[in-house]
């Protein structure tokens, strides 16, 4: 178990920047998800932190130690690869075994056939064939030990990939996308599994994905990866509360949070499609208006917009009713409780205001700006 | 009646466009005759014919054909060259096969690993391949010319020099070097070396096409399992990854070399004291050089089940074992 730490890592392909000095201390047993489009130097990082690929600069610590310039062997970590990386002419229990015969054995008793000659070898291997049948038996793929990846299906190649990770105790794990060549029935069953093992083991976990839904429910903290830079780093709540920058806002969450186009007048109140809101800037003028679509109710009267019903979504659990705002260029969703059903239709006009403090405000830049509610802030004065 | 005829034949007029899959079949068929017709025309319909012409006495230009059974085949196998023949061609095979697979692989890991001049040995080590052997072989027969060639010349400047611990050396000093091809004890291998400078470029480039394919994944997961050094690598997912390359080089070498010819036409004549007698040799001597059509097609077939059976082998052992699913 190890603390990861890593400073002001770059890396440069030739004339393009992928990492541009990103830094974060992992602390030890934490669940860290690693997340951005596609793109974003989220893997190439992960690399850098495993070995695989050395950085341009910057400095990678695990348990406090410099590990930079040592093998990928000596860091004493595992990964799992988005494409499992499982060898494919050895049987799944031999595949588990790799990293400990590559450790416990000497290149002696490594050999084929004639290794298990030399002293030590045939109890070092019995040994080794308990653990991965231990381990085995804890990922539930027991009875396929004899067979080869080509005869298993996705998710359980996903577990051996997992096995040959965990079978070795290591300092940390680190996740490439492993779910994402799942199907989406097996990609929740094994997000669950994961973060099951992250808290049953107590190692850290370095995971990387490109779908927020995984990072927000398996995480303990988030790191958004956008062009090269570390966007923001915080608990899954944090970041779908407070986002600290607009593209941050529009990554996290499903469905996407509604970004209205908005002017600040000079006293800083704030106007949508020339129409007052009842808001106004703290600080620098907001560019923008972001709402979660859970955030927005129905009201009687013009509260902060108004729009038609151009499409209603029924989920079952919730209806999310998207609505043609006059001045925001993309519909603006609302989610409804499933009581709702039925009595919204097409074509309707409805009046939306937001919950107290659930707006979120960004700058000309995309920075979060404090936006304060006009009402209140009148009655204080 | 009659309303009735038009009725039935009517309904069954749709019947038949109701039935796709015959008139798909029908066009497959259709389709797959040239393909039919030529394979039965240049593959099978020939070695029919030279497999009925091995059990008769014909000669081009006699009028006269006699059935003689067996006797061709009793003839190869009491002849006195028989043996040798065997031992040349099995010979031959069996330096060059192995010889230019794992060079090929070598120099394909090789060049693999540069960071520039890939290119460059790509080509230079092609270049034998692409070469007409017959030309390159008159090349060969001056560099190997027991006194003008540069190969004993170059030899003999080691003369004098320490390298004559080695007592082989030191008694080509004395009596002189090898005549190579003129050499009942070398010849054989000359050849079988040209071979493998001929071949060898043309598994490497099996080889580079075969280690693209190789999963970068697999590397990084070998590294994060503990391996360091590059024989481990090798051994965990190179070799493993290349084995569909491996049969497949292996079998066209192997074939490649049971064909070798036109160096033994071109420097050797299948001899001296037939020491590099090879099949395809005899059955031209036999079958075109001396007119005996009937020896010559029962060499053929035999070389042609030789051939056969490694290959099924080949197929039937080793395939299935290096297709991983």
């Amino acid at each position: 178990m190890a603390t990861i730490q890593f400073q002001d890592i770059r890396k440069s392909f030739g004339d393009t920047e992928v990492l541009k000095g990103v830094g974060l201390n992992i602390a030890d047993g934490e669940f860290l998800s690693l997340v951005g489009p596609s793109g974003c130097g989220k893997s190439t990082l992960l690399r850098i932190l495993a070995g695989l690929e050395s950085q341009t600069s910057g400095s990678v610590r695990i348990g406090g130690i410099p590990v930079d310039g040592l093998h990928a062997a000596d860091r004493d970590l595992a990964m799992v690869f988005q494409s499992y990386a499982l060898y494919p002419h050895l049987t799944v229990a031999e595949n588990i075994a790799v990293p400990l015969t590559m450790r416990r054995l000497s290149p002696a008793q490594r050999l084929p056939v004639i290794g298990r000659a030399f002293p030590g070898s045939a109890a070092m291997r019995a040994e080794i064939s308990t653990i991965v049948r231990d381990a085995a038996d804890m990922l539930d793929i027991g009875h396929l030990l004899e067979r080869k990846p080509g005869q298993l299906s996705g998710g359980q190649r996903q577990r051996v990939a997992v096995g040959r990770a965990l079978v070795r105790d290591p300092a940390a794990f680190l996740l490439d996308e492993p779910l994402s060549n799942l199907d989406a029935k097996m990609r929740v069953h094994m997000r669950t599994e994961i973060a099951q093992l992250n808290r049953s083991l107590g190692a850290t976990f370095v995971y990387v994905t490109h779908d927020q839904a995984e990072a927000m429910t398996m995480s303990d903290r988030i790191a958004v990866m956008m062009g090269g830079e570390l966007l923001q780093v915080g608990t899954p709540d944090a970041l779908y509360d407070f986002p600290n920058d607009i593209r941050v806002a529009q990554f996290i969450g499903s469905p996407a949070i509604n970004i209205l186009p908005v002017e600040t007048d000079a006293g800083g109140a704030i106007h949508l499609c020339d129409r007052r809101t009842g808001l106004r800037a703290g600080g620098p003028p907001v560019e923008h208006l972001g709402v979660r679509p859970e955030a927005l109710a129905p009201c009687d009267d013009d509260e902060l917009l108004s729009g038609r019903v151009r499409l209603i979504e029924n989920l079952g659990s919730d209806l999310f009713v998207q609505l043609d705002v006059p001045g925001v260029p993309l519909p603006v969703t609302l989610r409804l409780p499933p009581s709702e059903r039925g009595k919204v239709k097409v074509g309707d006009l409805m009046h939306l205001r937001a919950a107290e403090g659930r707006i979120c405000g960004f700058d000309v830049a995309g920075k979060a700006a404090s936006v304060a509610t006009l009402k209140r802030v009148a009655s204080h004065v | 009646m009659c309303d009735a005829l038009t009725l039935s034949s009517a309904a069954s007029k749709p019947q038949k466009i109701a039935r796709p899959e015959r008139r798909q079949a029908r066009a497959g068929m259709a389709l797959f005759a040239p393909a039919l017709i030529l394979l039965v025309v240049i593959l099978i319909f020939p070695v029919t014919v030279a497999a009925l012409l091995s059990f008769t006495d014909y000669t081009l230009g006699r009028p006269g054909i006699s059935w003689v059974g067996l006797r061709n085949y009793v003839d190869i196998f009491s002849g006195s060259s028989y043996r040798k023949m065997i031992v040349a061609t099995v010979l031959y095979v069996l330096i060059v096969v192995p010889v230019s697979v794992f060079l090929g692989l070598g120099a394909a890991l090789l060049i693999r690993s540069l960071k520039v001049g890939q290119s460059f040995y790509k080509t230079v080590y092609f270049l034998p391949v692409m070469a007409s052997l017959l030309a390159m072989a008159i090349v060969w027969e001056f560099a190997l010319h027991p006194t003008l060639g540069i190969v004993n010349r170059t030899l003999a400047m080691g003369c004098g020099t320490p390298v004559e611990w080695w007592s082989w050396f030191a008694h080509g000093c004395t009596e002189g070097f090898p005549l190579w091809l003129g050499d009942r004890d070398y010849a054989l291998y000359t050849l079988a070396f040209i071979g493998i400078w001929q071949s060898f470029g043309f598994n490497m480039v099996l080889y580079l096409a075969g280690l693209t394919s190789v999963p970068s994944d697999l590397y990084g997961a070998a590294s994060m399992d503990g391996v360091k050094r590059g024989w481990e690598r090798f051994r965990l997912v190179t070799w493993p990854m290349l084995g569909p390359t491996t049969v497949f080089v292996v079998t066209i070498t192997t074939i490649r070399s049971f064909q070798v010819f036109d160096t033994v036409e071109a420097l050797t004549h299948g001899g001296p004291a037939k020491s590099t007698y090879v099949m395809i040799y005899a059955i031209y001597q036999k079958g075109i050089a001396q007119n005996l059509v009937g020896l010559g097609a029962a060499l053929t077939v035999l070389f042609l089940a030789l051939v056969m059976l490694i290959n099924v082998a080949q197929r039937r052992f080793i395939e299935r074992k290096v297709h991983y699913q």
